[in-house]
């Protein structure tokens, strides 16, 4: 639905470092015409401080439908 | 025993205390992960049917997801927190109520179409408590949907719920020193040259190093015949980040003033009976 705010494991909140993943993904998607690699997530994880994997599933298996239920009130 | 800082940053911390028995690092783990009071939100007041924006346009206060979710993603929003403020239970005033020693109020209004961030929480009076974090977004709204909602913050700790929970990650391990003779390899030297502060010991034929601080190429000492470990269980390494409703020093420090105001408390009564 909407990304979670909090860590389900640890607590971190993840919900902010989530759009500023999407942004970072989505500016190489734009500027290089190309997927990201997995060491380019690695590092976009690296710096924004989001080090164990938990946090990490989080933003990465999220899939964002919110925009897909809010035509239906 | 001692206690020495090794890494500070405002939202992390890591620090080493020698001297100590497993089960007092483990009392320290456990009262920074629940016993660290924090601000917030407890209840939210929403308010249903037409809101009007300031063009005089009308917005209806439907929104993409239930109410119940919005004050539950509201509660997790860390919030600066001062700790001189009371906990509501300690308070003169019936337990509902609120004073402002105790409660900050805010209140949230919005109109569609927009997505709804932490930051357009606005408390009332005093503005050093606006959210750490102003870019959680809260829900979307598409246009003619709007948010009107009054939201109190009181004080709690995280043994009641995990929106009063300041740290996250608390953890520790032993102080280890791994020591590997120099002709087994020659992976001594990439490792010595990548993390040079982790060595704590070198003579001609051997080479000590610890993991105290984060160092990746280490686990090339892995591939030694015999590397000998060896771990000192009166020695232990912590390390926590907060989620920036205080600072990781001031949440220590508060940590180590509780054990021993529980455990005064402790003595306190064993010397009445
Ligand atoms: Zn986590």
């Amino acid at each position: 639905m909407i990304i979670p705010v909090r860590c389900f494991s640890c607590g971190r909140v993840i919900a902010s470092d989530y759009v500023a993943f999407v942004n970072r993904v989505k500016f190489i998607r734009e500027n290089e015409k190309r997927e990201p690699t997995s060491e380019e997530i690695e590092n976009i994880f690296d710096e924004l401080g989001v080090e164990r994997y938990c946090c990490r599933r989080m933003i990465l298996s999220h899939v964002d439908l919110v925009d897909e239920v809010i035509p239906y009130d | 025993m001692e206690l020495n800082i090794l890494e500070l940053k405002e939202k992390y911390i890591k620090f080493e205390i020698k001297g100590i028995t497993p089960s007092m690092a483990n009392a320290l783990r456990r009262t920074l992960i629940n016993d660290i009071p924090k601000l917030a939100i407890h209840k939210v007041i929403f308010h249903h049917g037409q809101i009007r924006d300031k063009n005089g346009n009308v917005h209806d206060s439907t929104t993409p997801l239930f109410d119940e979710i919005i004050a539950h993603r509201l509660g997790l929003i860390p919030l600066p927190t001062d700790l001189n403020m009371k906990f509501r239970d300690d308070c003169d005033h019936p337990p509902d109520e609120g004073c402002p020693l105790c409660t900050v109020t805010y209140t949230l209004n919005k109109h569609g179409p927009a997505t709804v961030y932490s930051g357009d929480l606005v408390p009332h009076g005093d503005q050093k408590f606006r959210p750490v974090d102003s870019l959680i977004p809260i829900v979307k709204l598409k246009d003619n949907q709007a948010i009107l909602l009054e939201a109190e913050a009181i004080m709690g700790t995280a043994r009641e719920h995990a929106k009063w929970q300041v740290t996250s990650g608390v953890s520790y391990k032993y102080h280890r020193e791994i020591t590997v003779k120099k002709d087994d390899s020659d992976y001594w030297e990439e490792v010595k040259n990548s993390c040079p502060e982790n060595v704590i010991y070198e003579d001609k034929d051997k080479i000590t190093f610890t993991d105290d601080r984060k160092c990746k190429a280490m686990a090339k000492l892995l591939s030694f015949d015999n590397p000998e470990i060896k771990e000192d269980n009166s020695w232990f390494i912590f390390q926590f980040e907060t989620d920036g409703s205080l600072s990781a020093k001031d949440t220590l420090d508060y940590a180590l003033r509780r054990l021993q105001e529980r455990f005064s408390k402790i003595r306190e009564s064993a010397a009445i009976s």
